[in-house]
């Protein structure tokens, strides 16, 4: 536990949550060993003396939920710094982007099918960058722009690699990502990221000999 | 001797043109990072691991230990220079090291500090080699209950050793050991936990967790710092230390290498707190204590060399036992399995150009980096001039195009992200990421060698405790847990350890 930040100093407070970050790091383990205990209830146990394929997973998660609630009982009997700003906003910012990717494959599946022409690659990749880059700036009135625009720059170069090609998914990607702090320089960004994708672009598929499609597939 | 003439077959593996340019690339990067302060070893070396694809394994591993060790010299030129430890395990340094700095006398601090990791270098690498052939033998005498009860010592090990609260980090450990679960079971082939998902039927790929937890979570907190650097020109007047500098400081290296030696073998050691412990050391044997903080020499020199001797003895467990002792070896294991090579104790003999030509570039490795250090200081610190605002997107890009490159999976990339805020969501609430990978590391072998010992006792739990060496092993573990808690017990725990390679 790290000194400071004034939490010695608080006397014991009158909330139920004395340390905060405790508290709901040990939530979080409780609900991921949840879902896996769930997630694992299917598969076969021990046979006799030999373990089943479920039977390490369960193992695993049932410590991880009596860790997970040790944790959080500290969490509730002892004094611990607040936490700090934007640890929820800044996890979930990023998380709702990658969610936001779901209805995106229903609704390219359903473009696919009504004009057979269009690929479902770019269809993915068209509409996934245009809605994640506006959730991504939606999102920066409540959450930090770090998490929100590196998750979303990571995003669009996945979604655009394939059809596009490596140079316009990572300059996409690389323009985007300047975005994660509020000191961007837009002349000195553009040039930069075309630099550093003209780098990637010989790095990657010459000197090192990747198989990398460097441009779009149309 | 067996020991000069192994070593001469790693040299003559070593010096190849091409071993030697990816030494040198290697030492090269690892200065580079070093010098950079929010970017360190780990998630430069978990960055550039789909790069080392296309390399033999040899060269690959060369160059990935050389940016390990080359980080350790390069994070001190900054601590001593502009007092901003490029890597945590330059903090120490700065206490010292800035101080000289700021008396004028930055050049012996910087010779020192490469002098003393230079011997540091050399020795451990001697170190390396002779404890190689007699821990090989005895790790072939290891059944599964034996190398089940030395992972469970290694990972309390990195629990005890972690910065905070013991029971966070055992909860690390035993998520990182659920996340490696995910995909076929070893046995029967059944998929688990990857519902249907054909992305995650392979697993989790170890790189899509070292590149999100250590490097995007990285990038994400060190956004939210404000950008504060400011170059300090320190004149670096004669790089030569004088006679007395020598003389002080002959001590503290011999000593801090024998301490950082020690340290790098114990599991969950390493190079961070093998500074610490150094420092510590030479300030409570020293006659005058006082004198630390305000420029003593011997402050520069201990942790100096125990972070460079620590670097190199840490593969010594990887190479004869197959545990990676710490965050950074677990990437190493990562290279490994990249390139088909299973870490262990058959390495030696199997691939004994790849066990003594990594050593033996170590060496070679330790003298490029005194000749890249010492006389190109002023490139390195003009670096320091690069804003964060230009780093970050090409690390980002970096990352991205690496961990696609593997498989060719767009998947793969989405989910260094979602570990990404994942990582950051574990620092925010001050949980040690390096648990968590050394636990998905270890997770399979465990998990494997656990299956073997229970169905050969015939279900039998004793065993682990019955059979000698496991036996002894276990009541080790056992005993480091109690000791780790009694302090917090008392509500107090001590503040020094900080592993904070991420």
């Amino acid at each position: 536990m790290s000194e400071g930040q004034g939490g010695a100093s608080a006397p014991a407070s009158r909330n139920l949550i004395r340390s905060p970050r405790d508290f709901w790091g040990g939530l979080s383990l409780v609900l991921v060993a949840a879902f896996a205990i769930w997630a694992s209830s299917d598969l076969p146990g021990m046979r006799g003396f030999a373990f089943g394929p479920g039977t390490a997973p369960r193992m695993f998660a049932y410590c991880l939920m009596a860790l997970g609630f040790g944790v959080m009982l500290v969490g509730i009997l002892t004094d611990g710094p607040p936490m700090e700003d934007y640890s929820f906003t800044g996890t979930f910012g990023g998380a709702v982007l990658v969610v936001a990717l779901i209805p995106i494959y229903f609704f390219a599946a359903q473009i696919t099918k009504m004009v057979p022409s269009v690929s479902h690659d770019v269809v993915i990749a068209a509409a996934g960058t245009i809605v994640v880059v506006v959730l991504a700036f939606l999102l920066t009135h409540v959450a930090p722009r770090g998490p929100l625009f590196i998750t979303a720059a990571t995003i669009i170069f996945a979604i655009a690699v394939r059809p596009l090609g490596l140079v316009i998914a990572s300059y996409i990607s690389l323009v985007i990502s300047a975005n994660a702090t509020k000191e961007v320089r837009w002349v000195e960004t553009l040039a930069w990221c075309a630099v550093l994708t003209a780098f990637c672009s010989v790095l990657f598929p010459y000197g090192l000999n990747l198989p990398l499609q460097l441009w779009p597939r149309f | 001797m067996d020991l000069i003439s192994n070593l001469a077959f790693g040299f003559s593996v070593a010096v190849t043109p091409m071993n030697l340019l990816l030494c040198l690339i290697g030492a090269v990067v690892g200065t580079l990072i070093g010098v950079l302060p929010g970017i360190g070893p780990l998630a430069t070396i978990a960055m550039l691991l789909p790069i080392t694809f296309g390399l033999p394994p040899v060269g690959a591993l060369i160059m990935l230990a050389g940016i390990y060790y080359g980080a350790q010299y390069g994070g001190s030129t900054t601590s001593i220079l502009i007092n901003i430890p490029g890597e945590s395990s330059s903090v120490v340094t700065t206490l010292d090291g800035h101080q000289m700095a700021k008396q004028g006398r930055a050049g012996p601090a910087l010779a020192i500090a490469a002098i003393g990791s230079f011997i540091a270098g050399c020795f451990s690498t001697v170190l390396v080699a002779a404890l190689g052939v007699p821990l090989t033998a005895l790790a072939l005498k290891f059944g599964p209950a034996e190398y089940f009860s030395l992972m469970v010592l290694g990972l309390v090990f990195a629990v005890v050793l972690a910065k905070g609260s013991v029971f966070k980090a055992i909860a690390m450990v035993m998520l990182g050991l659920l996340l490696s679960c995910v995909g076929s079971d070893i046995e029967t082939g059944q998929s688990r936990l990857s519902f249907d998902i054909p992305e995650l039927a392979d697993g989790i790929g170890f790189v899509t967790v070292a590149m999100g937890v250590f490097g995007y979570a990285e990038i994400m907190r060190n956004l939210e710092q404000e950008e504060s650097r400011e170059i300090v020109e320190a004149k670096i007047t004669g790089l030569m230390p004088t006679m007395k500098d020598f003389k002080d400081s002959f001590g503290a290296i011999m000593r801090g290498t024998a301490l950082g030696s020690l340290l790098g073998i114990l599991p969950g050691g390493g190079a961070v707190i093998a500074a610490f412990a150094a420092y510590t050391f030479e300030k409570k044997i020293s006659k005058n204590p006082e004198r630390f903080g305000r420029g003593a020499i011997e402050g520069v020199a201990a942790p100096e060399s125990a972070n460079n001797a620590a670097a190199q003895t840490s593969f010594i467990p990887l190479l004869t036992l197959g545990i990676p002792p710490n965050a950074v070896m677990a990437l190493m294991v990562g290279a490994m399995t990249i390139h088909g090579i299973v870490p262990g104790p058959q390495v030696m003999t199997k691939q004994p150009e790849l066990f003594w030509g990594l050593i033996a570039s170590m060496w070679i490795g330790n003298l490029m980096l005194v000749v890249i250090n010492l006389p190109l200081v002023g490139v390195w610190v003009s670096l320091l001039r690069v804003p964060y605002r230009l780093l970050f997107p090409a690390i980002l890009i970096f990352c991205a195009i690496g961990v696609y490159s593997i498989n060719n999976a767009p998947a793969d990339a989405i989910m260094v992200a979602v570990f990404g805020f994942v990582g950051y969501w574990l620092v925010k609430c001050e949980f040690e990421p390096a648990p968590m990978l050394l636990g998905f590391v270890l997770g399979p072998l465990m998990e494997e060698n656990l299956r073997r010992a229970m169905l050969i006792a015939r279900g039998d739990p004793t065993t682990f405790l019955t059979r000698p060496i496991s036996g002894v092993l276990l009541a080790i573990a056992a005993f480091l847990v109690v000791i780790a808690l009694l302090p917090m017990i008392r509500g107090k725990r001590d503040e020094v350890f900080v592993e904070s390679e991420s």
